[in-house]
């Protein structure tokens, strides 16, 4: 367990040393948030900050999510995957210190992007309904930073890990209830929107904000998460003797 | 208990066979696998140090099996492979703190102190790792490797890519290991090093040891003098009375004899007789190099196996 922490350790403060890529995660979140949210004008609902708010913090955790996974894909290159295999620490302390790493940044970011929201007039809630939200969060980034991992133990190089990366995140962004209720959605996109796993998280977030309690997406995602996990151990287990 | 024992340790790529039938014992000395790129080195280390399954053959360190006690061994073992993977955005002490705590050690901060001391690191040890020489990268990584003061120690090239200077340096702290008790198995090319540091040295060459054996020993058991002729045109090998052909490296053809001023004459007039022009001639006492040159016969890379192939598939390693 403490292996974990420590491999965590290590790329958080390489992360926080990295200036520049604190920054750049976060400024298409932002910008979506600033000049979609504020300036779309939909016909759907009087507050589109509130509505699109969620979306943008799953996009903020699913860009981070994914991003993530170069961190593995790098490690894997320049030869420091090999070094922490011969430790003895439990190998798979790797995986998972990756995995909590990734999911503690989205958190950090994801945060920032409720603070940019708020500021430019979305709805306050209470506590408890914050509460939920990152529960939910952290769930979603535990999926996606797995899966992120898992694909870059496959991938060997920046260029095809990018674009991996690009064909996974624009269409399951744009194919999800971020941007637009089930209602005004053609059916086509309609069906695939409802079992997209970005959709469980923001849906859920939206019923947290109408104070409800969302256990069916929590469950979904939970499971989900879980699947991912242990296929990922699986490959990784696989792919180190 | 012997640190390192391999029997018939075997592995295939596919058909290509990258390591064969090795067998050796390593124990409380500084061992070098000694071969050009793709010879099967690496493959070998990685085997050892548990990263890669052999396809036949068992290996173990300090009495654990490679393959079935893998977490024992790692207990035992430190490993520092080729690519100089050190965290450049960390200190010095940073890099081996995290990993003292990774192998657990009581006291993770005073061991890294320790270490960065005995690599003389400690004066530089906050400053961030970017703005450390090659040199000293490899020796921040000595100083994790033996942050847990490990039984064996295994070097994948530690002086690759380093200047003379550095490369002393290098050898002079694997020495000073090897007199607290380390055993080091590392890997070269550079047969000069290994004959001047190493204990004892193995000579490979597309997976199997062709000679093994003390320097000094390997190096008498060729005659008193090497003759190194730089000649061109069409090369056929020749003996000359008591005159033995060593093997020929490029344009360059050694043979050895007892007597080298002797030959000397006898062997430029064999070689302008039989029509190639000589431009030079040097006479030496024996190297690895030579040693290397009478057993695998020439020191070519092996063209079928070349180092960009086999580093995708160590990356693939299936």
């Amino acid at each position: 367990m403490k292996g974990i922490w420590h491999y965590m350790e290590r790329d958080l403060v390489k992360w926080a040393r990295g200036r520049v890529a604190v920054i750049t995660l976060l400024v298409m979140p932002a910008a979506w948030l600033i000049f979609v949210g504020l300036a779309l004008p939909v016909r759907f609902t009087g507050n589109y900050l509130d509505f699109i708010t969620p979306g943008i913090l799953v996009m903020t955790m699913l860009a981070s999510s994914l991003q993530g996974g170069s961190l593995l894909m790098f490690d894997k290159i320049l030869g420091f995957l090999n070094k922490f295999l011969a430790l003895p620490s439990p190998r798979e302390n790797i995986l998972f210190g990756k995995i909590l790493f990734i999911t503690i940044r989205g958190v950090i970011q994801a945060t920032v992007i409720l603070l940019i929201a708020i500021l430019i007039g979305a709805t306050i809630l209470s506590p408890l309904q914050y509460g939920m939200i990152y529960v939910i969060l952290i769930l979603f980034g535990i999926l996606f930073s797995g899966l992120a991992t898992t694909l870059a133990l496959y991938i060997d190089d920046h260029d095809s890990y990018a674009a991996v990366n690009t064909l996974i995140s624009m269409p399951l962004f744009f194919m999800s209830s971020a941007l637009m209720p089930y209602s005004v959605m053609p059916s086509w996109m309609r069906s695939i929107a409802m079992v997209n796993p970005l959709s469980f998280a923001i849906d859920a977030i939206r019923s947290v904000g109408l104070g409800e309690v969302p256990l069916m997406q929590m469950g979904l995602l939970f499971v989900t998460g879980g699947l991912v996990l242990i296929v990922c151990v699986q490959v990784f287990r696989n792919m180190t003797v | 208990m012997t640190a390192i024992e391999t029997h018939d340790l075997t592995k295939y790529y596919g058909d290509l066979c990258a390591v064969d039938h090795l067998s050796l014992s390593v124990d409380n000395e500084i061992f070098a696998l000694l071969g050009p790129n793709g010879s099967g080195k690496t493959t070998t280390v990685l085997m050892l140090t548990t990263l890669l399954r052999p396809t036949e053959g068992t290996a173990t360190v300090c009495g654990y099996d490679c393959a079935t006690e893998g977490d024992m061994v790692r207990k035992k073992l430190s490993y520092v492979p080729q690519d100089m993977a050190v965290d450049i955005r960390l200190t010095g002490r940073e890099n081996v703190v995290f990993f003292a705590k990774l192998y657990g050690v009581a006291d993770p901060r005073a061991q890294a102190d320790e270490a960065l001391a005995i690599m003389e690191l400690a004066d530089r040890a906050d400053d961030l790792v970017k703005t450390y020489s090659g040199g000293m990268r490899r020796r921040l990584e000595l100083a994790q490797a033996l942050v847990h003061e490990p039984a064996v120690l295994f070097l994948d090239e530690p002086t690759l890519g380093l200047d003379v200077a550095a490369r002393k340096k290098i050898w002079e702290h694997i020495r000073k290991l090897r007199s607290r008790g380390m055993t080091v198995f590392v890997t070269t090319h550079y047969m000069d090093e290994a004959d001047r540091f190493c204990d004892r040295v193995a000579i490979i060459s597309r997976g199997s040891i062709m000679a093994i054996g003390k320097p000094k020993t390997l190096k008498a058991q060729l005659m008193k003098d090497v003759i190194t002729a730089t000649i061109s045109g069409e090369f056929i090998p020749f003996e000359l009375g008591s005159i033995r052909f060593l093997g020929r490296k490029e344009d360059d053809v050694s043979f050895t004899a007892e007597n080298g001023r002797e030959a000397l004459p006898l062997i430029a007039e064999a070689l302008v007789a039989r029509g190639m022009k000589v431009h030079s001639l040097s006479l030496h006492e024996p190297t690895l190099d030579d040693v290397f040159l009478n057993v695998v016969g020439s020191s070519d890379e092996p063209r079928s196996f070349n180092d960009q192939q086999f580093r995708v598939m160590l990356r693939r390693r299936k």
